[in-house]
């Protein structure tokens, strides 16, 4: 029994996001334009923030005339009959792809943007899940796919996200409506008409592929290094293979500006040493991992965030500007801000000259008067004077850093990680890179850091039993990995207790 | 005021006869009862019929001028005790909730009204919270129905059907003086369509009538020896009435073929789900038309004996479509055929599933397992495979990460979980017993706070078998929407009376939030139809608690501090804590468009809103583990020797502050900042601004010169 069959439309989106507005969009449309239209929906607490689906289909007024009938509309999507899948965020399409919504016939329109879930968020290191295995589905499976990025448009625009989708909708031709049809419903809808006029019109724009390419900034001229940074450079450049040229200049950058030229002159000296062992165990025939990747970390551990660094950070011009850009200010608006910073007695004793500041940790005394003006958070405006000229004063203590408590124990740290690795390269290159890579762990203030150092230390120290170990690089690798799963370090544990089972079984 | 507003639609309950509805399905029901001349109408809001409350809320003007009464009741359970109006007189009345938890809580008056019977009509509207989005255990309506003998209309979802059917359940009601229940699924609440509309009816009889000319009758009395005759007039008066009105008013329908020796007996409410499957299969086109007999059944409860030895007496086999079990329908037919002696075949559960919604994807398979077996040939070709490829499903499976419902941006119901989460760290884990509402939210990352939850304003109950000494006391949540539904009495009178140690937290967030944002007692919001400001401390300080501290959800120090001597004090008896704090989806709702306006009209306006400053942020995500805000999320590491990805405050921030105060709190990193955007400023702002930005830039100028004494300079 073959008639008209329906026009299919899932919509599937977000709690919040406007899918119930695009939902009523689009029954306006069909209503408009001689299709009998139902819309359905599930709603509940799905519509905080949760996953949901919104379902829309049309049916000629004309055939249901003819049949002297009203056409059975059904109340959700079946897998294999969709015709149109709009998904308001990259992974959504992928979850109407999960459930069988897009096929040959489908013609999908989606925006690329990311709202990361809670469990991509959660981990201590990167759970981000990968957008463009998703992409390269929909592109295979779908009839036809349309995709961008419509949270930007929606910025861009100043209106929502729903308005770039329905602008894509008419831009995809995928419904037999001309687009006119579908500014007047927007217009009819009564609310923000002109931002939404606006959004759709990008919307529409983007998807017809006319909307004007965006011109990119012009490179930045070339200017010569500081006299004084130039012989670093220099050295930099003579002594290093160009493998790791990248890696080592941002590292100098950060440790020059953390202290001084003087400082970048020890940072390369490290460096040397390591290009050397390096060299000496065919770095060269692996690209100079070793050296890129305790490039990348001892900068990170040479250029630690004390308060002296804060304060500094917190004080520069180009970061008012960032924020002002971030937050969207105008010109002719006023921004204040105030930054929420806790620092505690051990902060304070770690820009602390050593042998007070040691003093200072070890005397109850002390550290209870201290507590009085370190016990609570701070909130600093750093756009008033006085909060200013504070954070100005701490990063003017930028020279005494040297003879600092924390100066003396990171170089302790740096000295025997750098002599680990040294141990360990001649036996397993791999390993040393792993072991180098371990300082991913160290990161953070205050107990995020100190968990940071546990996890490392457990390792390090665990590392001492299944040394002996084939593929012992691998097993670091994971540890590594499972530390930067949970705070309650529960991977780690579980992936410990592996490795020890391992070797008993 | 609830969280959507239906004051534009509501216009629509004025239309006339012939006129065209279009709309909500919920709002459909709303103008059938106006039609059916309905006294009074009342319910608790729930998905999926909150919209049916706020509709009715909203149409109070409309209502009043027919003469109709809108009760916001109290729960479940009194809104089916008002439907006691019609036991006595010739009232119609309606009563909704949310199903089947809402039924659970009403049973008990369900059960008297249906003993008692009525002589006005009494319809319950049941919004059947079932399948996909459901956020309850998966129950159907359909015993109880049964238990109590009331008659379960099951319509078609189409609006005519709908509507007719409210009109038709009131005329049935009274034909055999019997509640009836119209059940109506999650999808057929919230679709959109039309129907014809009819003029509006006020009541011919009406509620001031009934309270001045009082009618008693020790009969219709739940009381012996009126209970033993009750049950014998279910049997012998009601029951038969109630068919032979069914038959007469032909409530089921017999649609499709009328010959063929295979036919399928359907719930009215799956009907066009099993449409579009037929359809699919090529056994009917898109007008249901269709050469297989089907008994549609709008009305499931009670089964009409001859209708169906009827339909079955010519065929082979009949496919039962019968949503959830236990499959009480199918288990009737079968009776049913046994005492015929009918040798007609029922395939229901044994080729459907047994448990979950039955989908259009699911009665395809059905369809083609039924015909297979009892039609070979009647499907053309086998079912074309839509599933995917192994492959591709697996990559889908590995790639799409879930995403769970969580607390809103800015939601004051965060920072009381943040503080939960803070204290079990320095005291270690609690036995948390949970509730209903938005706040059962902590049960799902970040937070994983949370025991069990066993109905609205039963945390505090859920936790009563731990009344005992202890190393630890217990913490229970309830919701204000909780508190006054039940857990007032069932919550802390019982807690009082039973010399309770324990803590109880009750989120006062001014609404019945989850539900929709309905005004409540306790609500802050003026309301003009309702009394509201009746604060929950005075209410509990009245049950006897004496240890009761209300406060601010967002000053997180305080919370923390609060929960710990809760969990600590030496004071014996019950304590309790009030979150306070409005919900922020009503607050931005209020607040958003006059901060547009101000703006707009040039007046001075601070709009504040978070954020994080990648320099200093190390990308650790603790921030992200207390807190769970939407809107604070992560970014690419700017900075090219880290590697994981830094936090992110985005666009939808609305300045609730939680992040700086558990950047505070638990110590964490000194990159939040709050930015304050001065819109409008006035001359004295410009000038202090000026000064400021004079001194600073002058110093930030100084300390770029130096800095470009280190210039690595820029790499063509």
């Amino acid at each position: 029994m073959k008639t008209e069959r329906p026009i299919t439309i899932a919509i599937t989106a977000m709690g919040g996001q406007g899918g119930g507005v695009l939902a009523d969009w689009i029954v306006g449309l069909g209503q408009n334009n001689g299709y009998l239209a139902q819309s359905t929906s599930v709603p509940g607490v799905a519509q905080r923030t949760g996953a949901t689906i919104y379902y829309v289909e049309f049916f000629p007024k004309e055939a249901a005339k003819k049949a002297k009938r009203d056409p059975i509309l059904a109340m959700m999507p079946v897998p294999g009959d969709v015709d149109i899948v709009i998904a308001s965020e990259m992974m959504e399409a992928g979850r109407a792809l999960m459930r069988g919504f897009v096929t040959g016939r489908t013609t999908l329109i989606a925006s690329t943007h990311r709202v990361y879930t809670i469990s991509e968020k959660e981990p201590l290191g990167d759970g981000r899940q990968d957008p463009d295995a998703v992409m390269a589905l929909a592109t295979k499976t779908a009839g036809r796919f349309i995709a961008f990025d419509m949270d930007a448009a929606a910025n861009a625009t100043g209106s929502f996200i729903s308005s770039v989708l329905f602008g894509a909708l008419a831009g995809s031709e995928a419904l037999p409506f001309p687009r006119p049809a579908y500014e007047k419903i927007i217009k009819q809808s009564g609310k923000a008409v002109e931002a939404n006029l606006r959004g759709f019109a990008l919307g529409f724009a983007n998807s017809t592929g006319s909307a004007p390419a965006k011109a990119n900034a012009p490179a930045p001229a070339a200017t010569p290094p500081a006299p004084v940074i130039a012989p670093l450079m220099a050295r930099l450049g003579d002594d290093f293979s160009p493998a790791c040229h990248d890696m080592l200049r941002h590292g100098l950058k950060r440790v020059v500006d953390f202290q001084d030229p003087a400082y970048g002159t020890l940072y390369l000296d490290r460096m040397a040493a390591v290009y050397e062992l390096d060299k000496a165990y065919s770095g060269a025939r692996r690209r100079w991992r070793l050296t890129r990747d305790v490039a990348r970390y001892l900068a990170l551990k040479m250029a630690y965030e004390d308060t002296v660094r804060v304060a500094d950070l917190k004080t520069r011009a180009s970061r008012f500007a960032r924020f002002a850009k971030e937050v969207g200010a105008k010109d002719d608006q006023i921004i204040t801000i105030t930054e929420f910073m806790h620092p505690r007695v051990e902060e304070l004793c770690d820009i602390l000259p050593a042998p007070l500041g040691r003093f200072v940790l070890r005397s109850s005394g002390a550290k209870a008067f201290l507590g009085l003006f370190f016990g609570k958070g701070r909130r600093i405006e750093t756009t008033s004077l006085r909060g200013f000229l504070l954070l100005s004063m701490i990063s003017a203590l930028k020279p005494l850093r040297r003879s600092s408590l924390r100066f003396g124990i990171e170089t302790t740290r740096i000295t025997d990680w750098l002599d680990s690795i040294t141990r360990t390269a001649p036996v397993n290159y791999a390993l040393a890179c792993e072991l180098a890579g371990l300082q991913r762990l160290l990161k953070g203030y205050g107990d995020t850091y100190d968990r940071g150092m546990k996890n490392y230390a457990t390792i390090t120290e665990a590392l001492g039993t299944f040394a002996d170990m084939k593929n012992v690089h691998k097993h670091v690798k994971t540890l590594k990995e499972s530390a930067l799963k949970d705070e309650d370090g529960l991977a780690l544990k579980a992936a410990l207790e592996k490795l020890q089972n391992g070797r008993t079984t | 005021m609830a969280e959507r507003s239906f004051a534009k639609e509501v216009q629509k309950l004025k239309l006339g006869k012939g006129e065209t509805f279009h709309g909500e399905g919920i709002l459909a029901v709303t103008k059938a009862l106006l039609q059916a001349g309905v006294s009074y109408v009342g319910g608790y809001q729930g998905a999926p019929i909150s919209h049916l409350m706020d509709v009715l809320s909203d149409a109070e003007p409309i209502l009043n001028d027919l003469g109709v009464h809108f009760e916001t009741s109290a729960s479940e359970a009194a809104a089916a005790a008002m439907l006691a109006a019609s036991v006595n007189y010739p009232l119609r009345g309606a009563v909704t909730w949310k199903s089947t938890v809402g039924t659970n809580v009403a049973s008990d008056a369900l059960a008297s009204v249906a003993s008692s019977g009525v002589m006005g009509g009494a319809l319950i509207i049941v919004g059947e919270d079932y399948g996909e989005g459901s956020s309850i255990m998966q129950e159907r309506s359909h015993p109880f129905a049964m238990k109590s003998q009331i008659w379960l209309l099951d319509p078609r979802p189409n609006l005519t059907s709908i509507t007719q059917m409210v009109e038709k359940g009131f005329e049935l009601s009274e034909a055999s003086n019997t509640p009836v229940m119209l059940e109506l699924r999650i999808r057929a609440c919230h679709v959109s369509g039309s129907f014809t509309a009819k003029d509006n009816v006020s009541p011919t009889f009406t509620l001031a009538e009934a309270m001045e000319n009082p009618v008693r009758d020790y009969g219709r009395v739940v009381l012996p020896p009126s209970n033993f005759v009750h049950e014998v007039e279910k049997v012998e008066k009601r029951w038969p009435a109630a068919v032979s009105y069914i038959k007469k008013h032909r409530l089921n329908e017999f649609l499709g073929g009328s010959t063929g020796d295979v036919g399928i007996i359907v719930q009215g409410g799956l009907y066009n789900t099993l449409m579009r499957a037929m359809q699919l299969a090529g056994l009917a086109d898109n007008f249901g038309r269709t050469d297989i007999p089907i008994y549609c059944l709008n009305v499931t409860y009670p089964m009409i004996e001859d209708e169906v030895r009827g339909f079955c007496a010519d065929k082979r086999a009949v496919l039962m479509v019968e949503e959830g079990q236990p499959e009480y329908i199918e288990q009737v037919l079968n009776t049913i055929l046994r005492q015929a002696d009918l040798q007609t075949r029922i395939v229901g559960k044994e080729i459907l599933p047994r448990a979950g919604e039955y989908t259009g994807q699911v009665l395809r398979d059905g369809l083609q397992a039924f015909f297979a077996a009892h039609a070979p040939g009647k499907i053309k070709g086998a079912k074309p495979d839509q599933s995917l490829e192994a492959k591709t499903q697996k990559q889908l499976v590995q790639n799409v990460p879930p995403r769970p419902v969580g607390f809103c941006t800015g939601c004051p119901e965060r920072p009381v979980f943040t503080a939960m989460k803070l204290i079990q760290r320095e005291l270690g884990d609690f036995h948390v017993s949970c509730d209903i509402g938005c706040h059962l939210f902590s049960i799902l990352p970040p937070f994983n706070i949370g025991n069990t939850t066993m109905g609205y304003g039963l945390g505090w109950s859920g936790a009563s078998a731990f009344n005992t000494a202890a190393g630890k006391r217990t913490i229970s949540i309830m919701g204000d929407g909780g508190f006054w539904h039940n857990g007032l009495t069932s919550g802390v009178g019982g807690a009082v009376f039973n010399q309770n140690d324990n803590v109880l937290v009750i989120i006062d967030n001014g609404y019945s939030a989850a539900t929709g944002g309905q005004d409540l007692l306790s609500s802050r919001a003026q309301n003009t139809n309702r009394i509201t400001g009746q604060p929950i401390e005075r209410a509990v300080r009245g049950l006897g608690v004496n240890w009761v501290r209300p406060v601010n959800t967002y000053d997180l120090g305080k919370m923390v501090n609060t929960l710990r001597e809760a969990l600590t004090t030496d004071v014996k008896g019950p304590k309790i804590i009030l979150a306070q704090s409005e919900c922020m989806l009503n607050k931005q709702r209020r607040d958003k468009p006059l901060e547009r306006k101000a703006i707009q009209d040039g007046q001075r306006t601070v709009k504040t809103r978070f954020g994080v400053d990648a320099d200093t942020c190390t990308g650790d995500h603790a921030c992200i583990r207390l807190s769970g805000c939407p809107s604070l999320t992560i970014a690419d590491n700017p900075d090219p020797l880290r590697e994981d990805p830094v936090t992110r405050v985005n666009n939808d921030c609305v300045g609730c502050g939680v992040c700086g105060e558990i950047a505070h709190a638990a110590i964490l990193c000194p990159s939040f900042y709050r930015a304050e955007i001065l819109h409008n400023p006035t001359r004295w702002d410009r000038a202090r601004a000026a000064v400021r930005h004079g001194v600073i830039s002058f110093l930030q100028g100084r300390a770029d010169k130096k800095r470009t004494r280190y210039s690595f300079g820029e790499a063509s």
